[in-house]
């Protein structure tokens, strides 16, 4: 039996970032954007649909002269995250 | 499929397939994995040196004029070692914050903290406060060494908790002169190599 997979997460960029904030306690856009390659405004675009599913934070802030935009994972992205690996397994036919 | 992340560009909002998700999830986490960073031994250098610095000032003044009010220069630590953190972190935006860094951090805060109530206390109490310091600071720096998996540190850490002995072996003001050279073996040292592995990890 297949399970659904959060189209939320089934996202090429979307999925890198979460993978990132998943192993680390805080990154913030910077790094995001050095690890995907991506694009500063494809990164802020896929950041909000994330944090507005709320399975991030984003806190703005200053780092002496510099704006800082700093994401964590949330409890609800975790567990949206494990079951988005659960879901793969039942895919890939790994059994748990 | 081999795909060298370092290099990927992520252009779109890409649809994988299952197995594409697994990769990219696998290479995101191991390329997150922060490896010993170039800098890595700042805190530790600066520290370690304003240390030495301030204790052989603190050693000069109370040798050649046998005032205990020179003591206050070790206030002259803290001041300095901060500010001189805050000039050199504060064009360096940190990236990322991992677990390791928020355990290495607390242990800081909290042994950080016991060192100023000591040394505050020894102000007004007759404490064999050197000694108690290079205890817990060598406690701190081995716990750290523990924590970021690096040798020369966890060395430096221990070699400071067995030197914590040495104050008492020594009289008078030469416990001060001690009390440098031991920061100096404990941080100094460790920094410069936890730098050099950094810039080599970092070619």
């Amino acid at each position: 039996m297949f399970k659904e997979l959060n189209p939320l997460l089934h996202s090429e960029l979307r999925l890198g970032i979460m993978s990132i904030l998943i192993s680390v306690e805080e990154a913030d856009f910077l790094f995001i954007k050095e690890k995907t390659g991506a694009t500063p405004g494809n990164i802020s675009v896929q950041l909000e649909k994330l944090s507005e599913a709320g399975y991030l934070k984003i806190e703005k802030g200053f780092l002496g002269k510099r704006t800082r935009t700093a994401c964590r994972i949330t409890p609800e992205g975790s567990a949206a995250f494990a079951d988005y690996v659960e879901a793969l397994k039942s895919y890939l036919e790994i059994k748990p | 499929m081999n795909i060298n992340f370092k290099t990927l560009i992520i252009m779109e909002d890409k649809i994988l397939n299952e197995k594409e998700s697994l990769e990219l999830i696998s290479k995101m986490i191991q390329n997150s994995q922060q490896k010993i960073k170039q800098g890595n031994g700042l805190t530790f250098l600066i520290f370690g040196y304003t240390t030495l610095a301030i204790s052989l000032l603190v050693y000069y003044f109370l040798k050649t004029t046998q005032n205990n009010w020179y003591n206050l220069v070790w206030l002259g630590i803290p001041v300095i070692g901060f500010i001189l953190l805050y000039f050199f972190k504060k064009d360096k935006p940190k990236y990322a914050k991992t677990y390791i860094d928020r355990v290495v951090n607390n242990v800081w805060t909290v042994i950080g903290s016991a060192v100023f109530l000591v040394s505050f206390t020894a102000g007004f109490v007759r404490i064999p406060v050197l000694p108690i310091l290079i205890l817990l600071l060598g406690m701190a720096t081995a716990i750290t060494g523990l924590v970021i998996k690096f040798r020369p540190v966890v060395i430096g850490g221990v070699l400071g908790i067995i030197s914590f002995v040495l104050p008492f072996v020594m009289f008078g003001y030469e416990q001060v002169l001690i009390y440098g050279i031991c920061v100096f073996v404990m941080m100094v040292i460790p920094g410069h190599i936890l730098n050099y592995k950094g810039r080599k990890a970092n070619v």
